[in-house]
């Protein structure tokens, strides 16, 4: 692969040092191609320019361009035919559907399908994709992001798209003073004043801290960031759904459903169907029942938790998508025995992950370590061995700590999905070691509370068992809940070395680096243990086998303007 | 001139048991332990943006002030929804109402049948078929009884709609066509009821002196019963019906989620659980005054029925 | 309807009269059938309650996440759950709550109901206006809301299930207690007893309660009923027992999402536990009844 290589040259050519120094790490096969795709993507490099250095590097399986729209066929098969309605069936959306405020599964699907944002994270291609703007690069630490738009975009309204629309909402994302649940991204990162328009289509984000992360941050995966026209009143969008996407909003009913319909001057790929109608449920089983009886074609997101009429028949289509959706179980450091780390470890290894997996996800997920690193995070360290149960190992740990016996302790935990099941197997594998949980399993409002320290049951509760949904960097993980100054850190975990390899991770613009540090954070959680995390699970979608072209991301948004039904 | 001083009278009380009932209801939604600018924002929100957002409601306002708020802007905007309940409402009140009228249509004549056949056969095995048949209807949960019937009727044999929504726009004979699989856990529930209260009634009156001077006087038991016996074994079972207004109404929560109908009952529920005040109070003062009619209409069907009770609220 | 008829004069001889009639009716049950049948199931019920985890074959908490969702077997006589725990055991053990908390909260509603309604009944005027309007107004508010509410400040413990279910009932009884006394008080021997210049209280409890006994034990029945009915409704909704406790509405709550991927007897063996239980009360209280109506 190193040859003197004129045609790498040229490409090298006008390209930053970062982006040079990537290019080494491929060329000395330190990268492999698909993480030097990955990570060039992420820093702004184009899928042609990127096809093109790997083919003049000799690879025979480069991915060639097509940025077109945000989004790729899945599954292709049957002829593809224009028209017809297609119907969806979702959760309903928690609350007002508003940009700034919504933090809900409903709600989001709900913005993503007439908004659009900066960057689409595929989570088929695993790879960052210009959606509404068309490349972007750091400067040399990473402290300041330079966005070029995508030209020739309209609302729907009719007003061009230009760098005054995208300042405009992301200085609203950031102001604390809205209250947008866009914050848990950008506290810390981004103030609206760090904000600019240095032309009309070009947009510099000035961050508060060097972040090698920061394009996840304004792409799909924080769904609240669709761009909106400047002036926008965002507590009336929802009688507009105004946006720049392949659908407009035809009419939408609170806790009923919603329709939309193709728009016309659409920059990418126009909507196949003549329509799409989006019919509320408000939990799951009525949803399944829907597809079953025929009365949607598509589910838009659902758990493999009470899915199996439809997990096990062969009549329906299953999209499968690698997601960071996850549990975590924190234990108390503050509050004995867990004070002890020998404790934690001892509850970590009774659990038996695999059979939750299949027991609980029907398989549809994969086996955590007590780390938040996983499949979905290029940057994780996968040479750290995999914990698994190992009862007589928690009774020596138990022993060496004080309590051959075990001891008694609570838990509190939430209805939601399969946690309150989740909960009974970590009990019954607690108590094979000697610890008696005994477990209160309680309505979200009540678990959550206020959400503060000293006023939730989630944050204070000896052991806590939580959701945490997808998210494309492990950054929010790895922060919230872990370092000493974290608002969700329900496990009090306070360690100073802990927080400064955060630090460092957060500002590494660099694969490698990442991966490297990363190593270090799973070492140090693996011995500390003050999360345990059973298991990832897989985002699925379902459809009838004539569906085709849908593209759903594992943050439960669905795009629709490939997806068509076959006769 | 004494049924319409009744009338009036009724109509006087049922607005102070209103009243009564709103302030019970604001009550209850200050006594909640929560916020609801923490429930609109969600769990994760920061607790600066939902103190903000709980000052912008007015939620940090002296008790008298906001109750006074929410009655002069009645019915109000909806915390959760941030729209005004009124058209939110006014749809599910009617889509709740046509489920609750179908549902009696079938419930109040088969209750009778039932209850009258196991009075004229008081002790025999029909009379404790009917008993155990209906009790033990009652105590299957809508969520067993409506996911089984969806699973059979409607996705194994295609028979009936899996959702009661009919699109929009459907007429009236396919609006009832997706009525009838939500409306059977309905009836089984009150059936068993409704049955009991009409045995009583029936047997009553099957022994009061009326019906027996009639059968020695030789009239046709039929005719007796039709005449006389049906109307007393009517009394109680109205009265039961209109207690059962606030389930039929509001309470079918359950119905409801299974079968994607978005009634008062689904309103309420969110409402009560997702810290809604307005909107809570909104639905359960409707539930309230379709309480007050229903019951002020068995009140007079009941005086009508029987003479005694009219005679002596005149006095 | 009057159970008894009796003159005026015979008061004392009443007294008397009623105590034999009550050990007459007691052996009159023990030979019916119905009563028999349904005393039997109910204590095979009690039986479970109390010595359940030792005569299930099963811990019902052992999971085996290898043997989820097995269908009945001769291993598993009601197959296992999505956590591969043994049904037969569950619905064994799964009496317990159900049976504590079903009898007392009816229990309360009634005997409340009971009082208020003789009040509102014999008093009417003023009092029945009054209190009448509180019981109206309570009856307006639909179950469900009541008891999210009540159980979310509370906590979801079994003494605030029963009580706030109690409380709800008392309104419904109250009312259908009412209707009767109405018609009550206007025969002759409440009239006898005022004129005999008896007091109010011994006039409610002594001589009209007796004769209203029947719509109450009727009230009883469903209620009892409907109890389990409101327990189920309320755990359905995160508000009742707490995992992993094998009650019979638990356990229904959290299967009945995959009867339609075909495990059926994650429900069906709860929901005729329930049914048999019901029947059995049924059974019970018709047999009172009829013994009471002769």
């Amino acid at each position: 692969m190193s040859r003197g290589n004129s045609e790498l040259d040229r490409l090298r050519a006008g390209r930053t040092e970062l982006e040079n120094h990537y290019i080494d790490e491929l060329v000395s096969g330190n990268v492999s191609r698909r993480d030097f795709l990955r990570r060039g993507s992420m820093i702004g490099m184009s899928s042609t320019l990127l096809g093109a250095i790997l083919a003049a590097c000799g690879s025979s399986s480069s991915k060639t361009a097509s940025s077109s729209a945000a989004g790729t066929t899945s599954t292709s098969s049957g002829p593809v035919t224009k028209g017809g309605t297609l119907r969806i069936g979702a959760v309903a959306p928690a609350a007002a559907v508003n940009p700034l405020t919504v933090s809900d599964a409903g709600g989001l699907l709900m913005l993503n399908q007439t908004g659009e944002f900066l960057i689409f994270d595929s989570n088929l291609k695993l790879e960052l994709q210009p959606m509404l703007a068309l490349s972007w690069s750091p400067n040399t630490d990473g402290s300041v992001w330079t966005f070029k738009l995508r030209p020739n975009v309209t609302f729907h309204n009719g007003a061009a798209m230009t760098a005054d629309d995208v300042v405009y909402t992301f200085q609203q994302l950031s102001d604390p003073k809205n209250a947008s649940n866009a914050l848990s991204a950008f506290a810390g990162v981004l103030t609206p004043s760090g904000v600019k328009a240095t032309d009309p289509m070009t947009v510099e984000f000035t961050l508060e801290a060097p972040n090698g992360n920061f394009p996840y941050l304004v792409s799909s995966d924080n769904y609240n960031a669709i761009i909106v026209p400047k002036g926008t009143d965002f507590t009336k969008w929802q009688s507009t759904f105004v946006g720049t996407g392949a659908f407009k909003l035809g009419k939408y009913t609170q806790g009923v459903g919603a329709s939309f319909v193709p728009n016309p001057n659409y920059w990418g790929t126009k909507a196949l169907l003549d329509s799409t109608t989006f019919n509320f449920y408000m939990s799951q089983a009525p949803m399944i029942l829907a597809l079953q009886g025929n009365s949607v074609d598509v589910i838009a997101q659902f758990t493999p938790a009470g899915a199996a009429a439809i997990l096990n028949s062969p009549s329906y289509k299953i999209i499968k998508l690698p997601s960071a959706n996850h549990r975590e179980l924190s234990m108390r450091n503050d509050i004995a025995p867990f004070t002890d780390p020998r404790v934690r470890q001892a509850v970590a290894y009774t659990l038996d992950r695999p059979g939750a997996v299949a027991a609980l996800l029907s398989g549809d997920g994969s086996v955590a370590n007590d780390y938040p690193f996983g499949p979905r995070f290029k940057s994780t360290d996968t040479s750290v061995p995999q914990r698994t149960q190992n009862i007589s190992m928690a009774k020596q740990l138990l022993a060496a700590a004080g309590h051959p016996d075990g001891f008694s302790t609570s838990l509190k935990t939430e209805i939601y999905q399969e946690i309150p099941q989740l909960a009974q197997v970590i009990v019954e594998d607690a108590a094979k070691a000697g610890i008696k949980i005994s477990p209160t399993v309680e309505t979200q409002t009540l678990y959550y509370g206020k959400s503060t320290f000293g006023n939730s049951d989630w944050l204070d509760g000896t052991m806590s068992l939580v959701d945490y949904g997808d998210r494309g960097a492990p950054n929010v993980y790895l922060t919230a809940p872990l370092t000493s100054a974290g608002t969700w850190n329900a496990a009090r975990f306070k360690n100073k070395t802990y927080d400064g390899l955060v630090k460092q991770y957060v500002a590494a613009l660099d694969l490698q680096m990442q991966q490297q540090i990363a190593g270090k954070i799973e070492n140090l959680l693996l011995q500390e243990t003050p999360i345990v995390y059973p298991y990832w699970i897989d985002g699925l979608t379902a459809s009838t086998p004539n569906v085709n072209g849908l593209n759903p991301t594992s943050i439960a948004q669905l795009y629709l303007n490939t997806a068509y039904k076959s006769a | 001139m004494n049924m319409v001083r009744f009338i009036l009278k009724r109509l006087g009380l049922a607005l102070i048991t209103l009243w009564i009932l709103s302030v019970i209801v604001f009550l209850l939604g200050q006594v909640l332990p929560s916020d609801p600018g923490r429930s609109i924002l969600g769990p994760l929100a920061a607790p600066s943006a939902v103190h903000a957002l709980d000052h912008q409601l007015g939620v940090d306002k002296p008790i008298l002030t906001q109750y006074w708020n929410w009655i002069s802007n009645f019915p109000g905007t909806s915390y959760q929804y941030q729209a005004p309940i009124g058209p939110i409402l006014g749809p599910a009140l009617l889509r709740s109402l046509k489920l609750a009228i179908f549902a009696l249509i079938i419930l109040v004549p088969l209750g009778i049948v039932g209850g009258v056949v196991s009075a004229l056969n008081a002790g025999k095995p029909i009379d404790r078929t009917i008993s155990v048949v209906g009790q033990t209807m009652l105590t299957v949960p809508e969520f067993v009884s409506g996911i089984v019937l969806i699973v059979v009727f409607a996705v194994a044999l295609g028979w009936l709609p899996v959702t009661a929504t009919a699109p929009p726009g459907s007429g009236f004979f396919t609006q009832i066509k997706y009525l009838i699989l939500p409306v059977i856990p309905l009836v089984m529930v009150l059936f068993g009821y409704i049955a009991r209260m009409a045995r009583v009634g029936t047997i009553e009156a099957l022994q009061s002196d009326y019906a027996r001077t009639a059968t020695l006087k030789g009239l046709p038991r039929g005719v007796m019963i039709r005449r006389h016996v049906l109307r007393n074994s009517l009394l109680p079972t109205i009265t039961v019906i209109a207690t059962q207004t606030g389930y039929l109404i509001g309470g079918l929560v359950v119905v409801e989620t299974l079968f994607r109908y978005q009634g008062v009952g689904l309103l309420t529920y969110n409402a009560a659980t997702q810290h809604d005040i307005p909107m809570l109070e909104a639905c359960v003062l409707t539930i309230g005054v379709v309480y007050m009619v229903v019951t002020l209409l068995a009140d007079i069907l009941f005086s009508l029925l029987n003479p005694r009770i009219r005679l002596r609220a005149a006095e | 309807m009057s159970i008894v008829d009796i003159p005026v004069e015979d008061a004392g001889a009443l007294q008397a009269g009623r105590s034999e009639i009550r050990s007459e009716v007691f052996r009159q049950l023990l030979r019916s059938p119905t009563f028999v049948i349904g005393a039997i199931i109910l204590i095979f019920w009690i039986i479970c309650a109390i010595f359940g985890t030792s005569i299930a074959p099963h811990s019902p908490y052992a999971q085996n996440l290898e043997g989820i969702n097995q269908a009945p077997s001769s291993a598993h006589w009601f197959g296992t759950d999505q956590l591969g725990r043994d049904m037969f055991s569950r619905v064994i053990v799964g009496s317990r709550d159900i049976l504590i908390i079903a009898p007392l909260a009816t229990l309360m509603g009634t005997v409340l109901g009971t009082i208020v309604g003789l009040v509102m009944g014999y008093f009417r005027g003023v009092v029945d206006d009054v209190l009448g309007r509180f019981v109206e107004a309570f009856l307006a508010l639909p179950v469900v809301v009541t008891g999210i509410i009540a159980l979310s400040t509370l906590g979801r413990s079994n003494l605030v299930i029963i009580v706030v279910i109690g409380l709800l009932f008392t309104p419904l009884i109250a009312r259908t207690v009412r209707a009767a006394v109405l018609l009550e008080r206007e025969l002759d021997y409440v009239a006898a007893a005022r004129l005999r210049g008896e007091r109010a209280p011994y006039i409610m409890f002594v001589e009209i309660l007796p004769n209203v006994f029947a719509p109450i034990m009727v009230e009883f029945t469903v209620r009892l009923a409907y109890a389990i009915f409101a327990v189920l409704t309320l755990t359905f909704l995160g508000l009742g027992v707490q995992p992993p406790s094998p009650d019979w509405a638990l356990d229904i709550s959290a299967n009945y999402g995959v009867v339609p991927a075909g495990y059926w007897w994650e429900v069906l063996f709860d929901a005729l536990a329930i049914a048999t239980l019901v029947v059995s009360i049924t059974l019970i209280s018709d047999s009172v009844q009829g013994a009471l109506e002769e």
